[in-house]
């Protein structure tokens, strides 16, 4: 519906009207004033009536969706009017700014401005009143349990995703071999997916359970199987440093399903003449994995890995949930973060550990984009 | 004339933008104006409060689901049936980031802080409102709820924090049946409660049941034995230092109490399962093995809710009961508890309204009442009847005494700035416990090390 008012309103003007054209310009740029106006005051009321808490709550839902939908609507049809103001030669090169324009505009606001406004205040000290120059950096970089959470959260990026695709593509491989029950199988392996960092945290405290001896039986999963081994009980969730592995477990429990199912569609995408082909040849099935299967969908795997390490990079619910992670020694940078930011009510260094976690993310996240731009393109 | 059509939509830009803008100002001019209406039912002075009844009062606690909905039911009986706004209290599970966010944001009304170190911070950003700028009396609130109490919320000689919530830390809880049955006497001395933890592990068990693990929050039950042990051998006054940063953790007075804290925690067999092992036992299932038969420990030291963690069916007074923790080389008790501050959208007259109240006998009583979260009142008037049990009735009797004579303080934990006393505190004792007596000293470096300068 907008691409045929789009056309018509661009041809109006062609079709000429008897006025001179600085008249009809006058009047013209009147108009879309006048509308522009009533658009931000119409826009501006509903607004305060949404901020009204006592209205009622389906009334406020219908203004807001009113607003939201008619208020974009007749924004974008003012400002194409707008447009058509503009001497023709430069119309059609304006129009495409005037319509990413608004979604520049959000960008800037939810996403740069924060980012640059994180990067001041990690130049400030702890309550954002005074400059500090680069000190927040400097304890970043030096305070040792800040070391220590790089270290470990380098050794999330490299387990979870080696572990989590490697795992997935397995399953992924094996699952398409399967006569029967495919659906099944991969179901039961994707359904961790459904559950929250936080929740299979919790699921896990039950299995790393630890009590020591005159504390009542032990029910936690390991520590039977260890007392069932004739061996003591082990506290493994402060058993540094093996308590990260334990820690890191879990996102590949949850986060394996995932690569399994995008690993299985891409399998299943790689024409059968070719798999066939090479069988013909006589290739054995390692051979067919590794030298066709593998290579065809190796731009899959470079996305699931990339994804997973900008995952591993975030992780922050399931350490935070497992226990005090500075006495266990098991501290990420996002952990970090949120301790200085939140708990230690210190702004500066907050900020500075968050921009250190955002510029360690940029290169993934370019990678990332560049691969999956390479994929479309051979798509 | 082009220049013109560019200049047009330029303006029409603009104009946009200037209507879209003006979001900010305007509008405060037409709510500011007390009504102050509202306070007719209020029984002490204070009647502040600049902006506007909006008809709800909105606290923030920091306790468990079952104790606030206990005090819902009590503000629904006696305050909100007589007055014409709303009292609602909140459980937010994770009240430090909630209380944290809520008073910077300039959404908190009321919140009951059990950590009043977080205090100063938020006065410097202007996040909470003076309980003189709300119209209180402070000289009132010494004599109702003790000086050095309401003390704890001054900063910058103003006063932040309403004590609405005391618990006594300094009790030994233990199974009092096979106590008595096994010819064990309460000590009233340091020294008499070691001889009868020798004793205890000369008749062939274990004196002590300790447990650190606490989640996220993991070693603050050990930094209260810490604290209990440095009132007692460096007194009240160094104790006050030692808080303030007077002296530095790893002054002498504090090695000597973390060496006596040690004497306990790492004599052979005076721990049950060992020191090692006490920051992965979860502090409320430390005191389990008390009520087994025969008793796998004897002596737990813990504030006053712990028996809430006791087994079902357990009575106080029968299968347990408890003493002080004797004084060493001087008297002490420490106690802990909750301030109550003003955030800047409860500069209301119904929340001083709701506040007067909240302080009163007659809801303080009631809540004293509420066996889920054995809460001890402030407020001097409220007496041993209102209690749920003998237990708290005695600790109330305890915590006025020592108030009185001035040997109480408050946990320092909770008055050292946060990176300390919810951070590096709490790390150093799980490594204490952990590496044993050699650590102590790298462990108190560490710790005066993150005191933030």
């Amino acid at each position: 519906m907008i691409d045929e008012q789009l056309t018509e309103e661009g041809e109006r003007p062609v079709a000429g009207r008897s006025p001179s054209d600085s008249e009809r310009g006058w009047l013209g740029a009147l108009g879309v004033i006048a509308a522009l106006v009533a658009i931000a005051v119409a826009g501006r009321l509903m607004f305060d009536f949404l901020k009204d808490t006592d209205a009622n709550r389906l009334l406020v839902v219908v203004v807001a969706i009113v607003l939201g939908v008619g208020g974009v609507l007749a924004l974008f049809w003012a400002m194409d009017r707008a447009v058509d103001l503009l001497p023709r030669r430069f119309r059609e090169s304006v129009r495409p700014y005037v319509f990413i324009g608004p979604a520049i505009v959000i960008l800037s606001v939810f996403l740069i401005y924060p980012v640059i406004n994180t990067i001041i205040i990690s130049l400030k000290d702890a309550t954002g009143q005074e400059w500090v120059g680069l000190d927040n950096y400097e304890f970043v970089f030096t305070d040792e349990s800040m070391l220590r959470s790089m270290r470990n959260t380098a050794g999330w990026i490299i387990f979870v995703p080696l572990f989590a695709v490697s795992v997935g593509l397995l399953f992924a491989t094996l699952a398409d071999r399967l006569r029967h029950g495919e659906s099944l199988a991969k179901s039961l392996i994707f359904l961790p997916m459904a559950i929250s960092f936080v929740g299979a945290a919790v699921t896990f405290r039950l299995i790393y359970s630890f009590r020591p001896q005159g504390f009542g039986t032990n029910i936690g999963l390991l520590n039977s199987i260890m007392i069932g081994l004739g061996k003591e009980p082990v506290p493994w969730l402060s058993e540094r440093p093996w308590n990260n592995l334990l820690l890191m477990v879990i996102m590949v429990w949850i986060q394996t399903g995932f690569a399994m199912v995008v690993l299985s569609a891409a399998i299943k995408s790689i024409p059968d003449e070719i798999i066939e082909a090479a069988r013909i040849d006589g290739a054995s099935e390692f051979q067919v994995f590794k030298r066709i299967i593998v290579p065809s969908i190796f731009p899959t795997i470079v996305v699931v890995t990339t994804y997973m390490v900008i995952n591993a990079l975030k992780v922050f619910d399931i350490v935070f949930v497992m226990g005090n992670p500075e006495a266990n020694q098991t501290e990420v940078i996002a952990e970090r973060m949120m301790r200085w930011f939140f708990l230690s009510n210190n702004d500066g260094r907050g900020a500075a550990i968050a921009v250190v976690l955002f510029i360690a993310i940029l290169p993934v996240m370019v990678w990332n984009v560049r691969q999956f731009r390479e994929q479309e393109k051979i798509r | 004339m082009k220049l013109r059509r560019w200049l047009v939509v330029l303006m029409a830009l603009t104009l946009f933008a200037a209507a879209c803008g003006d979001d900010d100002g305007g509008d405060d001019s037409s709510s500011a104006g007390s009504t102050g209406g509202s306070t007719e039912g209020s029984t002490e002075g204070a009647t502040g409060g600049e902006l506007e009844n909006t008809g709800n009062v909105n606290l923030l606690s920091a306790g468990e689901p079952e104790e606030t909905a206990a005090y819902q039911e009590i503000f629904d009986e006696l305050i909100n049936s007589e007055v014409d706004y709303h009292a609602e209290v909140e459980a937010a599970g994770n009240f430090e980031e909630q209380f944290q966010i809520r008073a910077e944001g300039g959404t908190l009304d009321l919140a009951a802080v059990p950590q009043p170190g977080a205090i100063p911070n938020l006065v410097d950003s202007g996040s909470l409102v003076s309980l003189e700028d709300l119209g209180f009396d402070i000289d009132e609130l010494n004599g109702l709820l003790g000086e050095s109490f309401v003390a704890l919320g001054e900063y910058n000689g103003a006063h932040y924090g309403i004590p609405t919530n005391i618990n006594l830390k300094s009790m030994v809880w233990y199974p009092k049946a096979a106590f008595d049955a096994a010819g064990y006497t309460v000590p009233e001395t340091w020294d008499e409660l070691i001889a009868l933890s020798e004793q205890i592990k000369a008749d062939g068990s274990t004196p002590w049941c300790v447990g650190f693990q606490s989640e996220g929050s993991t070693g603050w039950p050990a930094t209260d034995w810490m604290e209990d042990i440095m009132l007692r051998t460096a007194g009240p006054d160094v104790y006050d230092e030692w808080v303030a940063h007077e002296i530095p953790f790893n002054d002498e007075a504090v090695a000597h109490a973390a060496e006596v804290f040690g004497e306990v925690m790492f004599a052979d067999g005076f721990v049950l399962g060992g020191a090692a092992s006490t920051p992965d036992i979860a502090f409320g299932d430390a005191p389990g093995p008390m009520f087994d038969d025969p008793p796998g420990c004897w002596l737990h030291r813990q504030a006053t809710f712990i028996n809430s963690f006791f087994p079902e069916g357990t009575v106080a007074g029968e299968d347990y009961d408890w003493f002080p923790l004797p004084p060493i080389d001087q008297e002490g008790i420490l106690y802990a508890g909750e301030l109550t501050v003003v955030g800047t959208s409860g500069n209301r007259p119904e929340v001083v309204d709701f506040l007067n109240r909240f302080l009163g006998e007659e809801v303080q009583c009631a809540m004293g009442a509420v066996v889920a979260s054995s809460r001890i009142s402030p407020n001097v008037n409220v007496g041993p009847e209102c209690y749920a049990n003998d237990i708290l009735a005695d600790a109330s009797a305890i915590l006025t005494d020592a108030l009185e004579s001035g040997s109480g303080r408050f946990d320092a934990s909770d008055l050292m700035p946060a990176e300390v006393g919810a951070g590096s505190f709490w790390t150093g004792m799980i490594e204490y416990m952990k590496s044993g007596p050699d650590s102590l000293t790298g462990v108190l470096d560490d710790i005066e090390n993150s005191w933030p300068t």
